[in-house]
Order: structure tokens, then C-alpha cells, then sequence
């Protein structure tokens, strides 16, 4: 048989792969939302059956509890501290792009510090800090901590976006009479907008799901989601139901974002990709 | 002469009225901020039904005391790193913590439990003597009381009578290898001849110190290791032989939750663990082959019977500001009234209490088909006031049980033999001790 004979064959069943390859990627994910919308009893159920009455008791049992206050916070915390990432993150980064500092390498050295070592580093200096500033179990403390540790990355990522335009277009700017500002603000950004996108989904992922922060910084007001889920781990037994149910929601708005910006997400990833 | 653009004339009557309703709008006031200024104390525990029947009765405590309480229920993973770090730091924000038994070493030693011995001198309606021996132990140093038992769970065995019945066990076999002689009868692919939670560091030693073994040469007071002596491999063999051929499979990994589904659609026969876990296996919204299940003791070893006991209490933080309203909840808590109803409305059996195991409608709930399970309850309490159980307060404890969840996992699993894994894990226990400058006389 020939290669051009064979060839729409494999092209046939390269939709197959790319499914087959889904599948396995997603497993987990479809298996715990299966495992939200079933009784105990089902779920533990060998061998278990793919198609079962499902049961929204799980979503139920959530929303009369306390998960919802700890969703609030984790939603609170993470889109504060994304905006403020963003909004601080951003004019630094094209500072050190565009200013030419004598000091911008070790300048930009130092902002990672905060990524120098891992979180439980700082997990003790932070409690007692946050202990006399009275931010220990508030939505505060946590967007602080998070800023702190947001900044580093809007910085770097920026910073390689701001690096990758040319500097001719600003130029035009000026010439056309904008300030730095206007320049920034009408040429520069949004010509930076997958990068601004991928940036945001990272600080906001970075916030949502951190787990150790808000476990030794909290305590009942300022819970966020990710450790409320822990805590149905009961003395007696798991709460699987609602430790799947609480799990499939925290997952739906960082779903929610990233579909919404997927477009720029993609061009974000692969600018710089490919230089002409 | 008044001037009617400013209104009318106040008239001494109408003065007097509004004087005394200010008055008495103050006076309303004062009481309102007072009830707001009420004493407010915050207590945190694991996630667990006694704390759910504290929440249900806490009403009826705040309107007796004017102390309103609010009880932060969590994990243990969460708790554990919670509290060490309120305590270290000598944050007040927490007036009662659980005492959970396998820390009550360090923090005792650390100086984070208040000695509860000047409350009890002034309340002695607490009648300590009640609590069983077993349960106290953990929480005593010498006459210093640190915390108040809560929960006491004790290692039992939940099985089929109907499987064992029907391979020829008129009742649970009495020995180690007897289990294991059963185990290998009974199991099958579909039902499995044994299975256990994954806390293995509190599994295991129901056989090691019934062969003569333990972790420690004589806990508290020298801390020798013991995980290489012949007994220890030979109990660390058995217990991984039961976990590998006759578990089901993932048998050394299967957490509480995992255990009880298994149980509850009968695809094991026989089931060891503490009894606040083996009560849920007859949970009759669970499962249809609750009234198939019986109790009874764990087996024995040539050295005789050695069953676990787990103890939790509450203490009171010793940076609190609120002391004497935390031992007015603390006493409420673990009251008998408080503990009797806990176990009658909430279903709570591990009792510490030996009125509460003693009284007659508890016995009437808690008897399954002819297994007195407050009596087995409270035999294992008592019995686990002997002393042998020290091993597990001792302040290197928490590290040393996690390693040795680690050897029997290895074991169990194949990647390493009996002897070897236990050597290994001898030789980590010893340098973990000698860090910690733990008394060692081997």
C-alpha cells in the first residue's frame, strides 16, 4: 500500500487520539464530578457503574453549610489580589523594560525573592508578623500575602512582553504627541493584552489555590476554599460527596476565566514563540 | 413672650416624659452593651459528632453561663498545624484547644496546657474518678491534670458472624495466628479475610506488644528503640502478610472512609480498628448487612491481650484571656449530663465516662446483637490504664509513628523484607531520638 493511499487513515484517526488522550487527561476530573453527584453508598459501589440516578444532595449540604463563606473568600481574595497584582505589576515591569535603570538587573533579581524559597519558609516569620498586626484571619492578610508573592511573577511575565514590542511604536506615540503614559496606556497595553490575560489567569490560579497560606493564617472568618474542603476530612470518615462537590465548584470560575480568555491565553503562551 | 416660629412651647410635663425616656433609652443602652460585651470564647477540634452534639446543646449552655462559645470544627491535618502554631506562639485566640493524646508530650512539656488541677479543686462536681483510667492516663503527670477526655477510642473487632459462621468459626478467632489461619480461609476475590484503616502506627502494635515487642525499651524513661527485635519483625511480618494476600487490594492505603464503604457492601469479613470507626459499619442508612455484623475483642498474643486506646481531651491555652470561662465550658463539655446526651442523640459510643457506658439506656442503644459494646468499651479503657500505652505520649511520638507508618507500607507493599525495613527503621528512630536528646539507656 501506498503512502498517499495510507495517509487519510492516519489523518482519520488522528480525532480518535486527540479523544483517546482526552479522555485519559480529563478521567479524573469527570470521575470527581460523577463522584459530586452520587450518594456515598454509589460512589464506594464496586464495581462501580458509570450511570446512576444523579443527586444534587452533595451541592445541597454545601450550601447550607459554611463552604459557601470560605467560596466568598477565596473569590474575594484572588480577584483583589489579581487587580492589585496587576495594577502594580504591570507600570513596574515596563518601568525596568523601558527606563533603563543602572541597578535593573539586581533589581529585577530582588523582586523574585519572595520566590527564592518555598512558601513554608516564610510560613512562621508571617504568623507572627500578622499576629501583631492583628491580619491573622482576615481577607486582608491573605491579599497582602498573595500580592506579595504576585508581584514577582506580573513582573517577570510582563517584563518579557513589554521586551518582545519595539520600542518604534512608543515612539510614534510620542511624536503623535502622547506622553509616556498615554503611550503606555493606549499603544503599549493593549498590544499586550494575551499577555495581560495569561499573567491574570496565573495570579488568580496562584491565589485560588493555595493552600498553606490560608492554612496557617486563618482560622474561621477568612477561610478560603481549598482548606474548607480539607476539613470534611471528619475524625470518623471522609465526606467524599462533599469534598467532590466543594472540589468541582472551586474549579468552575478558574474554568469560567480561562474559556473566556482562552483566545489571548493561546496567544500569550506562544508569543515569542516564533520571531520573523 | 414665645415665638411661634420656633414651634411650640415645651411644657414642663412634656420635659419630665422626654428626661426620663432619655433615661431610660440609656439606661437600655448600657444593658444592650453589656449583653454585647458578654464573654465570647472560641474553642477548636477535630471534625466529629461529639462537637456537632456541643453545637446542638450550646444553647442551653450560653443562656445557664452568659459565655457564648463558638467552636471551630476542622481536620486533623488542619488542627494539627493549627494548633502547634496558636500554641508556639502564645496566641490567645483559641481558650480551648483538643488535646490530641500523641502530642500531649510535647505540648505538656512545652508548658502549652494550663494545669487544670485549681478549677478542679474549686469544682468538685467534675468527679474526675468517673473518667476511666485509660482515658485519663494520657493527660495526668503525676497529680497534674492537663485536659479533660472527651473521646476514647478503642481497638475492637467488627465481623461477619454470618461468613465466619459459615466457615466454621462459632465466634472470632482468639489468637494472631488464628486471624491469620481465618483470613486466609475466608478470602476470596469478592470478600476479603481482613482489612484495617491506614493508621498503621496504631494498628500494628495491637500485635507487637502483645508478643512481648514495643516501639520503646520502657517509655517515658528510656527511649531505646525497639523496632528490630525479633518480635517486632515478626509481628511487622504478620500484620504486612494480612494487609498484602488478604486485604483488599491497596490494602495498607485504605483510609477510614474506604474501610467503611468496603464493610458496609460486605466485601470484607473481618474488620480491626477503634471504635468510633467500626460503630459507623452498622449504620443501618448505609448498609443492609448491619444486623450480619457482631463485636468483639481484639485477639491476644503469647503475652496477652494488648488492645490500643486513642484519647482526645480539651485543654485549656494558657495564653488565654478568658480562663475561667474556659473552664466553665471545658467542665460543661465533658460533663456526665453533657456526655449522656451526646451519646444518646448523637449516636457518640466512645465515652470516656464510666457512668455514661454504665447507664441503662445506653446499654439498651448500644448492644448489638449481643455484643455489650460499652462493655468491651470500657474493658479496653481500662485495661489501657495499666501503663502500656505510654509509648504513644512521648514527645518524639508524632514523628516516630509516621515513620513507622512508612516501614510497614514499604513492607506491606513488597519493596522491602520484614527485617530490612525494620532495621531501617530502627536506625532512623535512633537518630531521630538522639536529635532530640530523648533519654536512651540501650
Amino acid at each position: 500500500m501506498s503512502s498517499k493511499r495510507r495517509r487519510p487513515i492516519v489523518r482519520g484517526l488522528y480525532p480518535v487520539a486527540v479523544g483517546g488522550l482526552l479522555l485519559v487527561v480529563l478521567f479524573p476530573v469527570l470521575w470527581l464530578v460523577l463522584f459530586s453527584l452520587r450518594t456515598e453508598q454509589e460512589s464506594f459501589r464496586m464495581p462501580p457503574r458509570l450511570f446512576v440516578m444523579p443527586t444534587l444532595q452533595n451541592y445541597v449540604d454545601l450550601w447550607q453549610g459554611k463552604f459557601l463563606r470560605a467560596f466568598e473568600n477565596s473569590a474575594v481574595t484572588a480577584t483583589a489580589t489579581t487587580l492589585l497584582s496587576l495594577l502594580l505589576g504591570v507600570p513596574a515591569a515596563y518601568a525596568l523594560s523601558r527606563a533603563g535603570f543602572r541597578s535593573e538587573r539586581p533589581m529585577s533579581l530582588w523582586v523574585l525573592a519572595t520566590r527564592m524559597a518555598p512558601p513554608i519558609a516564610f510560613g512562621i516569620p508571617f504568623f507572627l508578623i500578622y499576629k501583631e498586626l492583628d491580619l491573622i484571619d482576615t481577607r486582608l492578610g491573605l491579599v497582602v500575602i498573595y500580592l506579595s508573592f504576585n508581584l514577582s511573577l506580573v513582573i517577570w511575565m510582563m517584563r518579557a512582553f513589554f521586551d518582545g514590542l519595539p520600542r518604534s511604536l512608543e515612539e510614534a506615540a510620542y511624536i503623535d504627541g502622547a506622553g509616556v503614559l498615554g503611550a503606555f496606556v493606549r499603544v503599549t497595553l493593549p498590544l499586550c493584552a494575551p499577555g495581560l490575560a495569561t499573567t491574570a489567569i496565573f495570579c488568580f490560579l496562584l491565589s485560588w489555590n493555595d493552600f498553606f497560606y490560608s492554612l496557617i493564617l486563618t482560622r474561621s472568618e477568612a477561610l478560603t476554599a481549598p482548606v474548607a474542603i480539607v476539613n470534611f476530612m471528619n475524625y470518623e470518615s471522609w465526606d467524599y460527596g462533599k469534598i467532590s462537590a466543594g472540589a468541582t465548584l472551586i474549579m468552575l470560575p478558574v474554568v469560567a476565566f480561562s474559556l473566556a480568555v482562552r483566545r489571548y491565553l493561546i496567544r500569550g503562551l506562544t508569543a515569542g514563540a516564533v520571531k520573523g | 413672650m414665645h415665638d411661634p416660629r420656633f414651634g411650640r412651647r415645651l411644657h414642663r410635663r412634656q420635659f419630665l416624659a422626654g428626661a426620663l425616656a432619655a433615661g431610660g433609652a440609656v439606661a437600655a443602652g448600657r444593658a444592650a452593651t453589656a449583653q454585647t460585651r458578654r464573654t465570647t470564647i472560641k474553642m477548636m477540634q477535630v471534625s466529629h459528632a461529639y462537637a456537632n452534639g456541643l453545637t446542638a446543646q450550646l444553647g442551653e449552655f450560653e443562656q445557664k453561663t452568659g459565655i457564648k462559645v463558638e467552636i471551630d470544627q476542622m481536620s486533623f491535618p488542619v488542627l494539627n498545624q493549627r494548633a502547634d502554631l496558636e500554641l508556639a506562639s502564645g496566641s490567645g485566640a483559641y481558650d480551648v484547644i483538643q488535646m490530641v493524646f500523641i502530642r500531649s508530650g510535647r505540648w505538656i512539656r512545652a508548658g502549652w496546657a494550663e494545669p487544670l488541677n485549681p478549677f478542679l479543686a474549686k469544682d468538685k462536681d467534675v468527679d474526675v474518678p468517673d473518667f476511666v483510667g485509660g482515658a485519663m492516663a494520657p493527660f495526668r503527670r503525676g497529680e497534674t491534670i492537663y485536659a479533660l477526655p472527651w473521646l476514647a477510642d478503642s481497638t475492637v473487632v467488627g465481623y461477619r458472624a454470618d461468613l465466619l459462621d459459615k466457615a466454621g468459626y462459632a465466634k472470632p478467632p482468639q489468637t494472631f495466628e488464628a486471624l491469620q489461619e481465618m483470613a486466609a480461609k475466608i478470602h476470596t476475590r469478592e470478600t476479603a479475610g481482613f482489612v484495617t484503616q491506614d493508621n498503621l502506627h496504631w494498628i500494628w502494635p495491637n500485635w507487637l506488644i502483645s508478643y512481648g515487642g514495643n516501639f520503646f525499651a520502657n517509655a517515658p524513661d528510656d527511649l531505646t528503640p525497639r523496632f528490630d527485635t525479633p518480635d517486632a519483625i515478626k509481628t511487622a511480618e504478620m500484620f504486612a502478610t494480612l494487609l498484602a494476600k488478604y486485604s483488599p487490594p491497596g490494602g495498607a492505603k485504605l483510609n477510614s472512609a474506604v474501610v467503611h464503604a468496603i464493610m458496609h457492601q460486605g466485601k470484607a469479613a473481618y474488620y480491626l480498628d477503634g471504635f468510633g470507626n467500626v460503630q459507623r459499619i452498622i449504620d443501618t442508612t448505609k448498609t443492609q448487612l448491619a444486623d450480619r455484623m457482631a463485636f468483639a475483642n481484639t485477639p491476644n498474643g503469647p503475652k496477652g491481650h494488648f488492645p490500643q486506646l486513642a484519647v482526645h481531651g480539651y485543654l485549656i491555652n494558657p495564653a488565654s484571656k478568658k480562663k475561667e470561662a474556659a473552664w466553665d465550658f471545658l467542665r460543661w463539655a465533658v460533663s456526665k449530663e453533657t456526655m449522656l446526651k451526646s451519646a444518646l442523640e448523637h449516636g457518640h459510643m466512645a465515652c470516656t465516662r464510666s457512668s455514661v457506658l454504665n447507664n441503662p439506656e445506653v446499654k439498651k442503644k448500644f448492644i448489638w446483637r449481643g455484643s455489650d459494646m460499652p462493655a468491651l468499651h470500657e474493658a479496653v479503657m481500662k485495661r489501657a490504664g495499666e501503663g502500656y500505652m505510654a509509648y504513644r505520649t512521648i514527645p518524639q511520638f508524632p514523628p516516630i509513628g509516621d515513620r513507622v507508618i512508612i516501614a510497614l507500607t514499604a513492607i506491606a507493599s513488597g519493596q522491602t523484607g520484614a527485617a530490612d525495613g525494620m532495621k531501617a527503621l530502627q536506625k532512623d528512630a535512633e537518630a531521630l531520638l538522639r536529635k532530640d536528646g530523648a533519654p536512651m539507656k540501650g
